[in-house]
């Protein structure tokens, strides 16, 4: 396409770079807030605000909210063209009923499969899940977001865009062309360990920008490449479905043979059998792990077939002292407690899956491996925001003398992407502190409006964005860069008073109270307040400056074509 | 006893990330107003590659090896960011790395 | 670099063969591992995940190839070409393993 391999990786590096680039933002800036999903969850959900605690007892506390539990509305919504006829009133038949728990989690989530009747394929099911108090068993309200794990992670991963899975395909061809945006980066930059630690600030916004550019995107490279490469290996199943369509005839006649192999039942019995005393079943887990010098709490408790004499329980290690994402689990017959297996240790290639996807997922306890995550996210921010900046300052001159408004609406889509998705995510803690907790009858659930008030955040900042956007044109700062760092800087705040008004958690009391989930949240939020208003400060003194000198860049020119 | 390893582990790979950078003329110059000799550059690079290895090792004090290198790697960003505001902000602050280099001219 | 020189259709085509044609060609390279080295013994999962693994590096290695190769032409053919060779080699062993 051009006369060089250089010139072609260029072309592919700013297009690609500028038209996904956004989409990227959002994805390391809350694969970053992601690194701390629990904690978030803690502020948004005052209710949940006390220590982690173990896997609690099944049989005491567990089993009677898992018998009590139904599918809600939402949940029978998923099913109801899958079946011929109506539903029933009741599902009977469990299919699994599971606990999952973290070191960083106080609260339990639960969920429980149902066994559909009358669906219109084999082995329909809905599933229904509650979080719960693991020391009470009280349960939470279903209305309560959990805008950590529940919101900005799955936005993550899938903007928050279900439809036809639409989210998981963007995230993934945006994950492809970082991975292609470094190497093609890799290839222009001509001076990668000359210029590794150089950033000069005093040059033209182009300059310092590019230097930006360039430190934040090598020296996290290792973290970047990996973060995007294991972010497609881990959604494998949904990008390259080849075991469930092309292959599925191997996939199966390979389930048949596990089954066999592990005397897992793949299916009920059709008799029934009462559940023996899981807690035993969970002690003896704990005994055979410690015996492999691995001693550790559960983290995943499953029953399948429950109330049939297939009925297994297993019990799944929680991994915090390793990277690799694996169980250890330890099966039992549920109707006895009879060991049926221990999962033997993983393959080779397994265990480097395992790796991948662990050093992506984090299950690991680790604070300080935490916050490194989340500065590699955040430089890979910086990287981006600056390389539209770069983008804009290239060409401003051009676009000034041709008229040409397209530095505008780039230029508008940046602040839409940094100071807008900071206000956006503001906004939604806002909303989350001041709506009451019960909302008159007829309205939307309160997480629900807690969402609506994120995208509508986000949708007025990018109006304002584009209105201010016109000195753009003619080669001048945009005014809502630093309109909008001011407004951060005003919020930020807020949004910590307003933590302490609903709920009496101030900083002085978190911090020696020692409750960090809370406190580092809350001193987060400050720290990013102060530095928007450094920000601020700085756009305007440039804003009311001379003209930029543009001498000093001729070879960024060469470079970035 | 953790804790005090993964802070001597951040504090050489800064160090390291320090000495490589002042090996070169560029950055130098921005801490001394000689030049460095050839000799000393050596030095330098060699400080600097050392104490990035110790601070490797010590990592791996601390946790399962795979943890540790992750630990490590995540550690080079870390301090190559530092270093390099450093060199941007308070340049002069690495003089003392290069106190026992006596000036050429 | 002057994007006059590129006309719209041959930079479509460039992104398609990118897209599209790297898309096909790792759909076949993944189908021809799982199904190649399950033929070899290897454990299903196994099989998956290391050709899961080996796929998205293969997809950035032609996406960018796709691009930096001289004749486009080329790229489709060698993409789809291939691509669709090895899903058929694939759906070939998987039919005499089953």
């Amino acid at each position: 396409m051009f006369q060089n391999f250089r010139l072609s990786m260029a072309w592919l590096h700013t297009w690609f770079g500028l038209v996904l680039g956004f989409v990227l933002m959002a994805i390391f800036f809350f694969g970053a807030l992601s690194v701390f999903d629990r904690e978030i969850d803690r502020w948004a959900i005052p209710e949940s605000r006390f220590a982690p605690q173990p896997m609690p007892s099944f049989d005491n506390l567990l089993k009677p909210i898992f018998a009590d539990m139904q599918p809600g509305k939402a949940d029978l919504d998923f099913v109801r063209d899958k079946v011929n006829g109506p539903l029933p009133e009741r599902f009977d038949t469990v299919v699994t009923w599971g606990a999952y728990t973290t070191h960083r989690d106080p609260v339990l989530n639960i969920f429980a499969g149902y066994e559909v009747p009358n669906a219109k394929e084999p082995d329909v099911t809905v599933f229904s899940s509650r979080t719960i108090d693991p020391r009470t068993g009280v349960l939470f309200s279903d209305d309560q977001l959990k805008i950590g794990s529940g919101f900005f992670y799955p936005l993550h991963y899938s903007l928050n865009f279900h439809w036809m899975n639409l989210g998981y395909w963007i995230v993934g061809f945006s994950s492809l062309i970082m991975l292609a945006a470094l190497v093609s980066g890799v290839v222009m930059h001509r001076k990668i360990f000359r210029e590794l630690f150089t950033f000069r600030p005093k040059k033209s916004t182009q300059r310092s920008a590019l230097d930006l550019h360039n430190l934040t995107g090598v020296v996290a490279l290792p973290f970047h490449f990996f973060f995007a490469f294991t972010g497609l290996v881990i959604f494998a199943g949904i990008y390259f479905p080849i075991g469930h369509t092309q292959m599925k005839s191997l996939h199966d006649q390979h389930e048949v043979v596990e089954a066999q192999e592990t005397g897992l039942p793949h299916d009920r019995a059709g008799v029934a059998a009462p559940v023996a005393s899981v807690d035993a079943m969970v002690a003896e887990a704990q005994r055979r792990w410690a015996e492999r010098g691995m001693a550790g709490e559960v983290g995943f408790l499953t029953l399948r077939h429950v109330g049939d004499a297939n009925g297994y329980v297993s019990v799944y290690r929680a991994g915090t002292d390793r990277i690799a994402l694996t169980g250890e689990g330890i099966h039992f017959k549920a109707s006895t407690g009879e060991l049926l297996r221990e999962d033997p240790p993983s393959t080779v290639v397994a265990s480097v899956n395992e790796f991948l996807t662990g050093l992506h997922l984090q299950h690991f306890r680790h604070w300080m491996l935490r916050w490194l995550y989340v500065l590699g996210g955040l430089a890979g921010c910086v990287c981006i925001a600056t390389g539209f900046i770069f983008f804009v300052e290239k060409r401003k001159r051009q676009y000034a003398k041709e008229g040409s408004q397209n530095g505008r609406i780039v230029d508008a889509m940046a602040v839409t992407t940094v100071t807008g998705m900071l206000l956006a995510t503001l906004g939604i803690l806002i909303a989350n502190r001041l709506l009451p907790a019960s909302l008159p009858e007829g309205w939307p659930g309160r997480g629900d409006l807690e969402q609506y008030f994120f995208w509508g955040t986000w949708v007025a900042v990018m109006v304002h964005a584009f209105l201010r956007s016109a000195p753009v044109a003619q080669g001048k700062i945009n005014p809502a860069w630093s309109e909008q760092c001011l407004a951060l800087a005003v919020l930020a705040p807020v949004t910590v008073l307003l933590n302490w008004i609903t709920t009496g958690d101030h900083l002085v009391k978190t911090i020696s109270e020692g409750y960090w989930p809370v406190a580092g949240f809350d001193l987060a939020i400050l720290v990013g307040g102060i530095l928007a208003f450094i920000a601020a400060r700085h756009l305007r003194r440039k804003g009311k400056g001379a003209p930029q000198d543009a001498t000093d860049f001729a070879d960024a020119e060469v470079q970035h074509g | 006893m953790v804790n005090v390893l993964l802070a001597a582990a951040t504090v050489l790979c800064v160090l390291g990330f320090a000495w490589l950078a002042l090996a070169m003329d560029v950055h130098w110059k921005q801490v001394r107003n000689d030049q460095p000799s050839a000799s000393t550059a050596k030095v330098l690079r060699v400080l600097g590659g050392l104490s990035l290895f110790v601070s490797l090792v010590l990592c791996l004090f601390t946790a399962h090896a795979t943890m540790a290198s992750l630990v490590w790697v995540m550690l080079l960003a870390a301090s190559a960011l530092i270093v390099a505001f450093t060199f941007t902000w308070r340049p002069r602050l690495f003089s003392l790395l290069v106190i026992w280099v006596k000036a050429t001219n | 670099m002057s994007t006059s020189t590129l006309s719209a259709r041959h930079v479509i085509s460039r992104i398609g063969a990118g897209v599209l044609g790297g898309y096909a060609f790792v759909w076949g390279f993944i189908a021809l591992g799982i199904a190649g080295l399950y033929a070899l013994d290897v454990p299903f999962h196994d099989a998956e995940a290391v050709s899961n693994i080996l796929g998205f590096l293969l997809f950035l290695t032609v996406f960018l190839w796709a691009f930096a190769a001289r004749s486009v032409n080329r790229v489709w053919l060698v993409l789809v070409g291939g691509g669709l060779l090895m899903t058929g080699i694939a759906t070939l062993i998987e039919q005499s393993l089953v």
